[in-house]
């Protein structure tokens, strides 16, 4: 009927409703958790354009590039929150871009999302916000979900902040929370949007040492879209682990020896630039290089 | 070739054109939002403790502000009327003529006019504040459908609350108007409740708890919609929250007239 209504209309048609999804097929260890295959979306002008990249499992890939360049979009199409015009987005083995509402929620189940200013919910205490998806998934007791809450908020440093409402926290409290609410579920990807713009440098080391304790400890694959190069490149060359129950970093200075981090440099909604941070420090495009200055 | 006329006539044509597409779109998609809140209502999951919160945010703190309205709406019709019915001698028929009005009419009507005003567009800036600042994302992110978690519990608590302050407002609004004919017009207090009791039928009682109903749905479903629909940061929200107003009173009024139309062929007055 709707179709019928916009085609009337003259609009374009709206995507088809999803076929009954098949159960998506057992995943290889080796074979990427997240493939973008020639993805095309326009609104009013275009966003993305034949954007195609994988993301290995337990890697991160740091997505740079100006305002407008489309790179928060990419976590949006990720999560299902839009759909592309054209192209397939594969996430653990299941094609996103097809899938409805009531499909999606298996999938946003396995991924833990930062949003830029933490998107917390106003008229839930941090308790609340951070132990919300254990609460509507409704398979643990309170008490069983307090514990995992406390545990969490501990982890980000904030336990005694737990009754707090949101509107009474620091703009690095209140990103550290939707950290803690986005990993609370163990989830298998991390999207990180801006998650340290705007914040002190100090709260910034604060976020990237989570970042990084995520991706060293838990072994969780990220993306993380950025713009700020010194937290992109401190998250890339620094790996932590656990030493008698305390973590512990450990600094690259020699970028040329990184490994697990790709970066990718959108431009007008075309990849310019895909390598390792070394590459990228070393591009001789003009773009990047004004990037990087 | 076209000449400038013809060019202007055309970009007219095709900006009216796209004009009306739109609306008709916004409609269609106000409807589909309805029918989904409605549909969340009668399937699970619920939540029960959002509709609690939502029943005493729309419906306990706005009977202060419906008791008022209702009392002076009375009163001050039980004044005007006076005066008029006086030329007629007919001073008696106030009591009869205030319960008419406030039942049929005005209980109802004001008492949407003000929810409107204070809850309908709440709901707008409030749902509008979490587009901004990307909350409804979170919540799609996090498992839950914002249809279910913010729509239906708005939906129903106006649905429920609506009818009963209107109930409150005709009752404060005849006992209002009580006041003025037995201290100002002379009127007997048994006189007076008498004529009350002697006008009301039952076609008034189903006229006067239908169109709550339907205002309920209205201001509730015109302010989720605007709020879920709001772009452009805080302003986009303070926009959101005058049109959701502005349309919600509008549609309200405007639908009165149809409902007592329809109302008055299905259930004439003898």
């Amino acid at each position: 009927m709707r179709e019928t209504m916009r085609a009337i209309l003259g609009l374009p048609p709206r995507p088809a409703p999803a076929p009954p999804e098949p159960p998506p097929r057992a995943r290889d260890s080796d074979e990427p958790i997240i493939s973008f295959r020639d993805v095309h979306l326009a609104f009013d002008h275009p966003v993305l354009q034949g954007v195609s990249f994988d993301l290995a499992p337990g890697t991160t890939k740091v997505v740079l590039g100006g305002s407008g360049s489309g790179k928060t979009t990419i976590l949006r199409l990720i999560l299902g929150l839009l759909k592309p015009d054209a192209g397939s987005i594969l996430v653990d083995g299941s094609e996103v871009s097809r899938l409805g509402e009531e499909g999606l929620r298996p999938v946003r189940l396995k991924i833990g999302m930062v949003f830029q200013e933490g998107a917390l919910f106003d008229s839930l205490t941090v308790g609340q916000n951070v132990g919300y998806r254990l609460v509507e998934d409704g398979e643990m007791s309170e008490e069983q979900i307090e514990g995992q809450v406390r545990e969490m908020l501990g982890f980000v440093g904030l336990a005694p902040l737990y009754d707090r409402m949101p509107s009474e926290l620091s703009g690095g409290q209140r990103r550290r929370v939707a950290f803690a609410r986005a990993l609370v579920a163990r989830p298998q990807i991390m999207l990180y949007d801006e998650p340290t713009t705007g914040l002190d440098p100090i709260t910034c080391t604060t976020i990237t040492d989570l970042i990084v304790k995520v991706r060293d400890l838990d072994g969780v694959s990220s993306i993380l879209v950025t713009h700020q190069l010194r937290d992109a490149f401190n998250i890339a060359r620094t790996f932590m682990f656990r030493r008698n129950g305390e973590f512990l970093p450990r600094v690259v200075e020699d970028l040329s020896t990184l490994e697990g981090t790709e970066f990718m440099m959108l431009r007008q909604g075309q990849v310019e630039f895909r390598g390792s941070p070394h590459e990228l420090q070393t591009s001789d495009d003009a773009y990047i290089k004004e990037f990087l200055s | 070739m076209a000449t400038r006329t013809q060019l202007l006539f055309l970009s007219l044509g095709r900006r009216l054109s796209q004009h009306l597409k739109e609306s008709v779109l916004a409609v269609q998609d106000y409807i589909l939002l309805t029918a989904q809140g409605l549909n969340a209502l009668v399937t699970p999951p619920r939540y029960h403790q959002e509709l609690l919160a939502q029943m005493d945010s729309l419906g306990v703190q706005s009977l202060s502000i419906v008791v008022l309205t209702g009392m002076f709406t009375g009163m001050v019709l039980a004044l005007q009327s006076a005066a008029s019915l006086d030329a007629f001698g007919a001073r008696p028929y106030v009591g009869r003529l205030v319960c008419i009005s406030m039942v049929r009419e005005l209980g109802p009507v004001l008492t949407a006019l003000m929810v409107t005003g204070r809850v309908g567009s709440g709901m707008a800036a409030e749902l509008g504040s979490m587009v901004v600042t990307q909350q409804i994302d979170a919540l799609r992110v996090l498992g839950s459908d914002p249809v279910r978690k913010l729509v239906a519990p708005r939906l129903a608590a106006a649905l429920i609350m609506v009818p009963l302050l209107t109930i409150v407002s005709d009752t404060v609004g005849i006992f209002g108007g009580s006041l003025i004919s037995i201290f100002n017009l002379k009127l007997s207090w048994e006189f007076y409740w008498r004529s009350v009791m002697n006008a009301m039928v039952m076609n008034d009682l189903v006229m006067g708890l239908l169109k709550p109903l339907v205002f309920g749905l209205i201001l509730s479903s015109v302010g989720c919609y605007m709020g879920l629909n709001t772009s452009g940061g805080t302003q986009g929200v303070g926009l959101s929250t005058t049109r959701s107003v502005v349309v919600a009173s509008v549609t309200i009024l405007s639908s009165d007239f149809f409902i007592t139309k329809l109302l008055l062929i299905l259930f004439p007055v003898a």
